[in-house]
């Protein structure tokens, strides 16, 4: 066990004691003198040319302080990548889905801002339009956007090996269809984002975010004001899980408003407007053919898989490429070929969820469950012969350096008295397993890296700034812990300067579960210079050589002497009446391969580490309604090395509430065309704490060598082997493989009917 | 529209306000109290962010209109905490890492108060009973029950406790 002070203890969260009394502000929660309300007016219609807007009736209404259209803008297109840039946060020529921004207002009140909005007239003429991915790429199919034959917004190709001998070579060969609906992310605060100006002329700017620098770039383009002059500010977020990633045209709508009228401006979404206006997950219709040899162990796949993008690109390359990615991770595939889809439809944007495509995850364990039938095999044993290993490549080239994914799956299926239980439960109880595979960052260009900055202060405390945001997860915590330890301090001694991007260095922001690897690293360096500094003036003090001395518990002292230690605040003193200032900078940039793009090369070094991780789930089935409860989940992840279990519990518990429990039951939106017909709470089924069952968290360690301390990802993986478990537990317990996902009970009974049927 | 006198009892302080017929308890909180502790997270009763106390029964604000609540007391989240102690339950949840977001928190908290005030002793099912109507997206509400149960010291609840697991507290 490591010598840590505080690295590796279950400490609770030094952002929770605002969040209990109520003190924390969220966006919603900000206010300012003189501030108005923002209020978006949407499309009524999927898909229409707008050949007028008159807002006179608008202007003319008391306490209505400014409108605006996409005429007030500069026309900027907004994407993630340039191939990609296709949104007009105001468009001018047309909408594209049921809710896309038109025009937006401020006033001095809501009544007034609703009121405003009902008087703005819009002459629109209806186009075709399409809501299908497969007839959007049907032959005469309207176009959503002109340049775009086919509809075809991203194809990703990715072929390794021979896949055609191996699928020769194989002793048996499967071919399976799966398919999911959209799912909606469901953040506890629903979007909201405050936009002001200061007298320089400086914005100013508050929204949930998974990356303040992210958000300040692209309003820096489309509003054409230098980047310096973008501050986008720390505040509490709600959640994000991968919805949060990008600029919202809110932002860009409310800085608008604020610029046009001198005044702080604040627009807060409505559920349904989170819901529709934001992101959702993608829909998917995954073709996997596999083929193994007798042992079970995969010799060659094809995934074919056509995903509803929605109106815009949003994160379309990455997007297209994770499910596969996660897929080739977690499994051993010498020869495979991918052909992912990203297909423009007139239906709401699909960004990046926290389950990356139930259809593709799912599907690639469904269908080694039913290898495993065929070939008289154990599920467990099937993906025991597959699983990845460390010291591989991934079949697009990334090196594994540390991967625990075997002992996620023993230790799961002990836990879960796998064994004992499986294909020996009573009738209607059945039993499954899901492994999975999620990255450690992607390649992000310039701001792939993250820098930090610490400064003693006078008192001996420390002040610690990195660009880090925190949206629910814990990444405060985690840079106050790693500070703290480094710097010997307790972590009430650290002031945490983050994810304001005036006075932060850049970061790449939280998400492709990066912030520990690269922000936390990046910390960690700037500590230890700091340190290194810190120790040299205490070295003259204690006359011993800087190597011997260790600094813990807010106090400097040579190892082994603990008794005659110097308290860190003296040292700190001693060294600013000599004019030594103790300061350290820290740098981290992951050695990805700069070459590696996701649609042009998707071939090289992705990431520097990849979290493996298994579930097991045990449910009963009631084969008079099709409902599922859940017995007991047991989850295993290899997060390299736990920071804090307390916090790595947390995600893991969630990710089965979310992944599983709400995913694969429960979680998925209908329509009517274009129309999300279940926006809120009270269509949408999340789940509750009823629903939920006994979870068991595994943490398994593999000591990643890049990683600080050892540390990867948390959070994510398990969100993805959950669905499968569950997934796989339900065709256990009823005996018949489902492939649409989620299992809700109308799918279950079905299926139980039909089998009844023979 | 014009303003109508209304008093109530907020966190133990007598208020006499004047409020527009339509405004919610919500939005006189929030908006003219400042008592933004109390969160609207789908403005339709489904969420549970906005609940507070209402002569000790937990009620959604956003679904209350103001003038409901005429000459009764309301106890929000910020009413909870002593000058220098905060409520067990406040402690409970910093403790076993009950809050993630903590978005959902001030109404789950105070959800969960109102399970204590009556039964200071809740079994697992009785917990998540009472805050079933609190959705909470990031936890999977495993360690908001154990926070709940442990806010009850002087129950010998069966409930998962607090501190097992790898690690330990730093000191």
């Amino acid at each position: 066990m490591s010598d840590y002070a505080i690295i590796g203890k279950r400490m609770p969260r030094v952002d929770t004691p605002a969040k209990v009394t109520g003190e924390a502000r969220f966006t919603a929660d900000l206010k300012f003198p003189r501030m108005l309300v923002g209020k978006v007016l949407r499309s009524p219609l999927a898909h229409a040319r707008i050949l007028s807007i008159d807002a006179s009736r608008a202007l003319a209404l008391r306490g209505v302080k400014a409108v605006v259209t996409g005429q007030d803008t500069f026309g900027e297109k907004w994407g993630v990548f340039r191939y990609t840039q296709d949104q007009c946060f105001l468009p001018m020529d047309k909408v594209r889905y049921f809710g896309e921004e038109v025009a937006a207002v401020a006033a001095v009140d809501e009544d007034t801002a609703l009121e405003a909005l009902e008087l703005i007239k819009v002459d629109y003429e209806e186009l075709p339009a399409v809501f299908d991915p497969l007839e959007a790429m049907a032959p005469g199919a309207p176009l959503v956007h002109e340049n775009f034959p086919q509809n075809i917004n991203i194809h990703v190709r990715i072929e390794v090996g021979d896949v055609e001998g191996g699928f020769a070579a194989s002793h048996l060969v499967r071919e399976d269809t799966f398919t999911a609906a959209e799912e909606s992310y469901f953040q506890g605060e629903p979007y909201a984002v405050v936009a002001r100006f200061d007298l320089e002329g400086n914005l100013e700017i508050w929204m949930p975010n998974a990356g303040p620098h992210m958000k300040a770039k692209p309003l820096s383009n489309a509003l054409r004001i230098p980047l310096h002059k973008v501050h986008v500010r720390k505040v509490a977020i709600g959640g994000a899980f991968g919805g949060r990633s990008e600029i919202s045209p809110a932002d860009f709508i409310c800085a608008l408003l604020a610029q046009k009228t001198r005044r702080p401006v604040k627009i807060v979404y409505t559920r349904e407007e989170n819901t529709v206006c934001t992101r959702q997950g993608h829909s998917m219709i995954t073709t996997i053919k596999t083929g193994v040899d007798s042992s079970g162990r995969v010799l060659s796949r094809e995934v074919t898989c056509y995903m509803d993008g929605g109106a815009y690109s949003s994160t379309g390359p990455i997007a297209t490429s994770v499910p596969f990615l996660c897929m080739e991770q977690a499994y051993k595939m010498e020869n495979v070929r991918y052909n992912g889809f990203r297909i423009y439809t007139n239906k709401p944007i699909r960004g990046m969820i926290r389950v990356h495509g139930r259809a593709f995850a799912c599907g690639v364990d469904t269908q080694l469950d039913m290898i495993a039938q065929e070939l008289g095999m154990d599920p467990m044993d099937i993906r025991l012969v597959n699983a990845r290993e460390a010291g591989e490549y991934t079949p697009t080239k990334s090196f594994v350096a540390s991967c625990a994914m075997k002992e996620t799956i023993l230790k799961a299926a002990q836990k879960a008295r796998w064994k004992e239980k499986r294909g020996k439960l009573p009738k209607w109880r059945g039993i499954g397993i899901g492994c999975n595979s999620v990255q450690t960052g992607f390649p992000m260009g310039i701001r792939g890296g993250s820098q930090a900055i610490i400064k003693f202060n006078e008192d001996g405390g420390a002040t610690v700034i990195s660009g880090v945001v925190d949206n629910g997860q814990g990444n405060d915590n985690m840079l106050v812990q790693i500070a703290a330890e480094e710097l010997g301090l307790k972590p009430e001694d650290i002031q945490l300067v983050s994810a304001d991007t005036e006075l932060t260095p850049t970061d790449p922001g939280a998400y492709s579960q990066v912030s520990t690897f690269v922000g936390g690293q990046a910390v960690r360096l700037a500590a230890a210079q700091a340190r290194e500094k810190l120790l040299g003036i205490a070295s003259e003090m204690l006359e011993a050589r800087v190597e011997d001395l260790v600094a813990r518990d807010r106090m400097v002292f040579v190892k082994g002497s603990p008794q005659k230690a110097i308290p860190i605040q003296k040292v700190i003193r001693t060294g600013l009446s000599k004019g030594r200032v103790v300061t350290g900078e820290g740098s981290y940039w992951p050695k990805v391969d700069p070459r590696r793009e996701w649609v042009q090369n998707p071939y090289g070094q992705m990431c520097e580490a990849f979290s493996f991780g298994t579930t097991i789930a045990e449910v009963e089935v009631d084969p008079r309604t099709g409902k599922v409860k859940v017995l007991e989940v047991v989850a295993a992840q290899d997060v390299g090395f736990a920071l804090n279990p307390l916090v790595l519990e947390g995600q893991f518990e969630g990710a089965v509430a979310m992944g599983g429990q709400g995913g694969m039951l429960s979680e998925y939106h209908f329509w009517d065309k274009g129309r999300v017909m279940n926006p809120t709470q009270l269509e949408y089924k999340l789940p509750i704490a009823q629903d939920m069952p006994k979870i068991h968290c595994i943490i398994v360690e593999s000591h990643d060598p890049k990683g600080p301390y050892g540390a990867k990802e948390a959070g994510m993986s398990i969100a993805m082997s959950a669905a499968q478990a569950y997934s796989a537990a339900i065709c256990d317990a009823i005996g018949v493989y489902l492939k649409d996902y989620p299992l809700t009970p109308d799918k279950i009974l079905k299926a139980i009917k039909e089998k009844a049927r023979g | 529209m014009s303003r109508v006198p209304l008093s109530i009892k907020v966190n133990g302080e007598e208020l006499e306000l004047m409020v527009e017929p339509h405004w919610t308890l919500l939005e006189v909180l929030r908006e003219e109290l400042d008592l933004t502790g109390t969160k609207e997270g789908c403005g339709e009763g489904v969420c549970g962010a906005c609940t507070v106390l209402l002569e000790g029964e937990p009620i959604r604000a956003c679904l209350t209109l103001a003038l409901e609540v005429q000459g009764m007391s309301v106890t929000t989240v910020e009413g909870l905490a002593g000058e220098k102690t905060l409520d067990p339950l406040q402690e409970s949840f910093i403790r076993h890492g009950a809050v993630q977001c903590g978005f959902c928190t001030p109404g789950m908290i105070m959800a969960a108060k109102a399970l204590l005030l009556k039964n200071p002793c809740p079994q697992e099912e009785e917990i998540r009973r009472a805050i079933s109507g609190n959705i909470c997206r990031c936890t999977g509400y495993a360690k908001i029950v154990e926070a709940i149960a442990a806010a009850a010291p002087q129950c010998n609840s069966s409930i998962r406790g607090p501190l097992q697991g790898p690690g330990e507290e730093p000191t």
